[in-house]
This record gives structure tokens, sequence and C-alpha cells, in this order.
């Protein structure tokens, strides 16, 4: 099994489903469903539900991200909608807008 | 940027438009379109259910649409295809499995106006015919529009419109004729009437 990659300059208009990692560059707009880890890299641009094992973003993602284990915004990603998930980190210069649900 | 390779793995199911720049592999399930890739590679696991447009198509797994490249299509040995193929230069390997037109050579660039006349002759007719109806709405658009309640009632046309009463007889047969073409009509006859309107 191997990566999933969305490079830059890929855009697609639907819905991603995986059982193994995921790495976006590209464009997304849908929905992502992985069973692995997700990437969202720097320039990335996801307009998508996302849910998967764990999630780091590192670019711009407008929907609501659900993980199973953890999800991690990176410096310089964006983030607007609602994070389910066990653990967040939001790092130094992440923009995050929305509501967390660590299962408390 | 633009050269990244992108890849859809095995066990990855892409339902939508995919637009790509630079090069495709495609080795999970992709269910939509592909479009704009410089170079698309299907690998022997990948299973495509949709049309797929790049520059260069490398086949070796299964694909149910049409593959146009705007240089080559290639199908390895392995590769299922049922669906259309249509490039300048074109190679099925021994092993390989097609079922569906192929077109290759210089008129391949421009693949769908060949390919639709051939599969079903009325749509193509029908739409020429379209043409020529819009063109005949364009060349005189106040005679059409004026004389559309002309059939049913002829006396009321000639007393609220004197200056178009001439018209009208003229033109009257020809918008009889016109809604012809659109209900599907014998095909030597529309043409026939094609030709009548471009003179």
């Amino acid at each position: 099994m191997a990566a999933t990659v969305i490079g830059p300059g890929i855009t697609i208009e639907g819905e991603v489903s995986s059982d193994d990692e995921v790495i976006i560059g590209g464009t997304l707009r849908g929905k992502l469903e992985a069973e692995g880890a997700v990437t969202i890299e720097g320039d990335a641009v996801v307009e998508a539900d996302i849910g998967a094992q764990s999630v780091a973003i590192g670019g711009s993602v407008i929907g609501n991200v659900t993980a199973a284990e953890r999800v991690d915004l990176l410096a310089g990603g964006k983030l607007i909608g609602d994070v389910k998930a066990s653990r967040l980190t939001i790092a130094d210069g992440a923009v995050f807008k929305g509501n967390v649900d660590m299962e408390v | 940027m633009a050269q990244a390779t992108s890849i859809i793995a095995a066990g990855t199911v892409i339902r939508g438009r995919i637009r790509a720049e630079g090069d495709l592999e495609i080795h999970g399930h992709v269910e939509g379109s592909v479009s704009g890739a410089a170079s698309v590679t299907i690998g022997a696991e990948g299973l495509v259910k949709s049309d797929v447009d790049a520059e260069s198509v490398i086949v070796s797994g299964a694909v149910a649409g049409n593959l146009r490249g705007t240089e080559r299509v290639l199908l390895e040995d392995g590769a299922r295809v049922v669906g259309d193929v249509s490039a300048p230069s074109i190679g099925i390997r021994p092993g390989a499995k097609l079922r569906g037109r192929v077109a290759t050579g210089a008129g391949s660039s421009a693949p769908e106006a060949p390919r639709k006349p051939a599969v079903a002759a009325k749509p193509a007719v029908q739409a020429s015919t379209v043409k020529a109806a819009q063109g005949s709405t364009v060349k005189r658009p106040p005679a059409v529009a004026a004389p559309s309640p002309v059939p049913t009632k002829p006396s009321v046309a000639p007393v609220t419109r004197p200056a178009a009463a001439v018209a009208p007889r003229k033109v009257e047969p020809t918008v009889k004729r016109a809604p012809e073409p659109v209900v599907p009509v014998l095909q030597k006859r529309t043409k026939k009437a094609v030709k009548r309107r471009a003179r």
C-alpha cells in the first residue's frame, strides 16, 4: 500500500476515500475519508469534510475535521471548521476558527 | 509545480471530477472524469470508470470510458478497455483487451465530430438543423416573431400589422417547417430543408 498523493496542480471535485495515507498538495472540494493519516500541505486548498485516523493541516481547510487519533494544525495552516479528535495541537501562527470536541 | 506527479494509490476511491496539471498515476478506483493531465498512467490494479483526457494515456489496468490523448494512447499488456480510443498515435500491445472504436492519425485530434455521426446519425442531423433553425431566426427575427400567431388566425395579422402583411405570406411556410427538425423527422427531408434554407 502506498500513499495517495494529490499533488499541486490537481483539482478534485468529489469524494475521495482511501484505506491508507492521503497527501494533498492540490485542491479538493467535496469529501475526504481516509483510514490512514491525512496531510494537507502548505499550498493545498481543501473545501471538504475530512475524516481520518490523523490529520495534519499545513494548508487551507474549510470543513469539519474528524480524526480517530489526532489533529495537528501546523504553523501556516488555516482551518475553518469544527474539530473532533481526542488530541489536538495548534501551532503558533496557525489560523483556526471553529469548535473543538475532544470527547472529554 | 505543474510537473509534480500525483498518485491515486490502490485502496483509494475517488468519485468526481479530477482536473490535473502534470502527471497522474491511478492505481486505485476513479469514477467521474479525468482531464487536463500531461500524462495519465493507469496501473495494473487501477480501475477507471470515466473518460480520460490527457496528452498521453498509458493503460495497464481497467478502463470503462473513452480515452483521448492529444499525443498518444498506449494500451499495455493486461489492459482492459471498454470505450473509444482516439489519439494521433495509438499503441496496443499484445495482451491488451479493447472493445470500442479506435481513431488514430491526424484527424483524431478532434475525435468527437467524426465519431458521433457514425454512432448515432440523428443527434448530428438534429444539431445541424437546430443550427439552421437558429440561423433562420437570426436572419429575420421580427418576421418569425410576428407570424407565429398568424397560422391560427390569418385574418388578424393584416389588420394589426398592415406593413408586415406581405412578409408573413412568404415566411409562413418556413415557419411551419421550422419546428419539424426539432421533432425527429426523416433525415433526407430535413437535409433538403437545410439546403433550401441555406439558399
